[in-house]
């Protein structure tokens, strides 16, 4: 689950103290793992700064943020980066348009790893798994696969970025290890110590089982069983996804299309999804759960029966209304 | 030996040092996106600290050694000047290149008696260079000799580049480079990526300095000056001639284009250009080196009007 407690976040870029604005003030909010949600608000309502401050791009004045309880909220951007996927409105923000399609998807799939500067970059077992995704989500990029992506169009490199942001390797019982005493909230000692009490207990089987194990088959099957079982213990975190209005910048086919993308992708992976977008009825028709903000505050927070109730109408009442009241203090 | 090939000897013994250098300003200016200034500042550390500890009987091998990581030591300050003290690139690079005169200055002054600092070191003729190691038999296969070890040093240190900017943290640096943001958000630690690309790239115009002076027998503080409009000019005249299609291509297109630079240079000066005016000739060629794109655009658009001329 994540949570945002009390975060309040304040521009001031002159210096003055009347050039002062609050993006968010004493936001609280929580997202079921699993939910897709939308978020709306006119400009500066705080949308796009509350995606940031979840990413790690700005650091809240006050609050937190919390991932399955553990406090985040002074862990770098980069070593967040194995738990939020992110596409940016800028479709060349999210790929490195001098690399190839298959160069931008390895680093993609290092996401969260410690790159090793010996391991040759990219790897051929690697592609066969790109291919597939590619296909999966019908790209279109199969045979472009050693383009760079920089001649590519708009749509496209946001639909890569997208595949991108969302697939990563599965993580290595190190790099579980690592991350287990890094975001766990609890003491730095006792996070190690319940890792390694749960692995070298379960090591302990393995061992066992190996020695009756006959054939090479079947050690390997009881090996992959072990690390089934460490990952599920310890691999708490399904990757949450972060779309900053990424369709914003394309035009009306094909952002229909990358939506749709959007929606097959984070349904497939069942993704916590948090999508900022300005228009209300993308916002409407897509998602679980829908959050409008307003000057820094939430204004509306629904989800289920009472969202598909709603339409672009009630929505837009609503913006004038609190427009109203904010005018009126 | 003949004369055409004394030149073009002289030729390689000048462009191969500076493939590194053009090498090194590669990986900032192009891969990183940094445009460093750095560069002259490591070539003269380079030199001053292979030449400074010859002079003081080390073995060359060492000296050239000491000499590339004293480079490497230039990128990684001005990586803390720009990470760690927010200075912006252009001047986190000046700042370096500054001090290393001063610091050139006092390493060549180790090797003379009674002074803390000196301008010039020349090397004695007992003095051992990396190339005079190797110097047997007749003293006219001597040239010769020097430009195969160039060659040998050179190739061997663009293979290790290619490797290493292919491995999963080569990579990273690149995608870093191109944007920054997307490296942020793949989980790259972009501020150390930023200083292992300068510390390379340091490093590697650190090892050319040594190599450019030891060929020269000689250091002065002035030795670097110019030298980065050289390594420039050699990587804007390398993509343009031959390509940056893929990142092989564009190492090999560099290396040649260091090469090209200097046939220009030592052409122009066998017409009867005259030396003195030697900086005048390098801001002509990379003036024509960066049009060179538009001057393709203008060729490929006259051709383009005048086969729809034909058709009409």
């Amino acid at each position: 689950m994540l949570e945002l407690v009390n975060v309040t976040k304040t521009f001031n870029i002159s210096g003055n103290k009347e050039d002062e604005r609050t993006a968010l003030d004493h936001i609280n909010l929580q997202i079921e793992p699993g939910e897709f949600v939308t978020i709306i608000g006119g400009n500066g309502s705080g949308k796009s700064t509350t995606l940031n401050i979840v990413a790690g791009s700005l650091i809240p004045d006050s609050g937190k943020i919390l991932l399955n309880g553990r406090d985040i909220t002074k862990i770098p951007e980069y070593k967040r980066a194995a738990y939020f996927g992110r596409v940016f409105q800028d479709p060349m923000k999210g790929t490195a348009g001098d690399m190839s399609v298959l160069e931008n998807m390895e680093v993609a799939f290092l996401r969260g790893r410690n790159h090793s500067p010996i391991k040759w970059g990219f790897k051929e077992k690697d592609k066969k798994f790109f291919i597939e995704e590619l296909k999966r989500f019908d790209l279109g990029l199969e045979d472009r696969l050693n383009q760079k992506v920089g001649v590519m169009s708009g749509g496209q490199r946001q639909a890569l970025t997208l595949l991108m942001a969302t697939m990563r390797n599965k993580p290595t019982i190190k790099m579980m290890r690592r991350d287990y005493i890094l975001f766990s909230g609890l003491p730095e000692e006792e996070a190690r110590k319940e890792f390694d009490s749960f692995y070298d207990e379960k090591k302990l089987v393995l061992d066992e089982k190996l020695k009756t194990a006959s054939s090479k088959e079947e050690k390997q099957r009881y090996k992959n069983e072990f690390e089934e079982t460490i990952r599920n213990k310890f691999d708490l975190t399904k990757q949450i996804l972060l779309l900053d209005e990424h369709t914003a910048a394309l035009d009306p086919k094909t952002a229909k299309k990358v939506l749709e993308l959007t929606d097959k992708i984070v349904r497939e992976n069942q993704m916590t999804t948090l999508m900022v977008t300005h228009n209300m009825k993308d916002a409407l028709t897509y998602g679980d759960r829908l959050i409008m903000f307003h000057l820094g505050h939430i204004i509306l927070d629904v989800k289920g029966e009472e969202k598909k109730k709603l339409a672009v109408d009630d929505l837009l009442k609503m913006f004038e209304e609190a427009d109203k009241k904010a005018e009126s203090k | 030996m003949p004369y055409i090939i004394s030149v073009i000897l002289n030729i390689l013994t000048s462009g191969l040092p500076c493939c590194l250098l053009a090498l090194g300003i590669f990986i900032t200016y192009r891969l990183l996106d940094f445009a460093d200034l750095t560069a002259e500042g490591s070539f003269l550390i380079g030199g001053s600290f292979a030449i400074a500890l010859i002079r003081l009987q080390v073995d060359p091998f060492l000296a050239t050694l000491v000499a590339t990581i004293g480079g490497a030591l230039c990128g990684y300050l001005t990586s803390v000047f720009y990470t760690k003290l927010r200075i912006p690139k252009l001047l986190s690079g000046i700042i370096t290149m500054t001090l290393t005169a001063s610091i050139a200055m006092l390493i060549l002054g180790m090797t003379k008696n009674g002074s803390i600092f000196t301008n010039n070191v020349t090397l004695s003729s007992s003095d051992y260079t990396i190339y005079s190691v190797f110097y047997y038999g007749d003293p006219m296969y001597r040239p010769l000799i020097k430009t195969g070890i160039m060659l040998g040093i050179v190739v061997l240190v663009f293979i290790v580049i290619y490797f290493f900017f292919g491995t999963e943290y080569g990579m990273a640096i690149r995608a870093t480079g191109m944007n920054e943001e997307m490296g942020r958000a793949q989980g790259i630690n972009t501020k150390r990526a930023s200083i292992i690309a300068l510390v390379v790239s340091n490093a590697l115009i650190g090892l050319s300095g040594a190599m450019f002076c030891q060929d020269l027998r000689s250091c002065d503080i002035k030795v670097s000056s110019g030298f980065l409009v050289v390594g420039l000019a050699s990587i804007l005249i390398g993509e343009s001639i031959f390509g940056k299609r893929s990142f092989k291509n564009r190492l090999i297109s560099i290396g040649l284009g260091a090469i090209v630079y200097f046939i220009i240079i030592t052409v122009a000066i066998e017409l009867g250009f005259p030396t003195q005016l030697k900086n005048l000739l390098y801001a002509i060629l990379i003036a024509i080196a960066l049009s060179i794109p538009l001057i393709k655009l203008l060729i490929s658009n006259a051709k383009k009007k005048k086969e729809s001329k034909q058709y009409a």
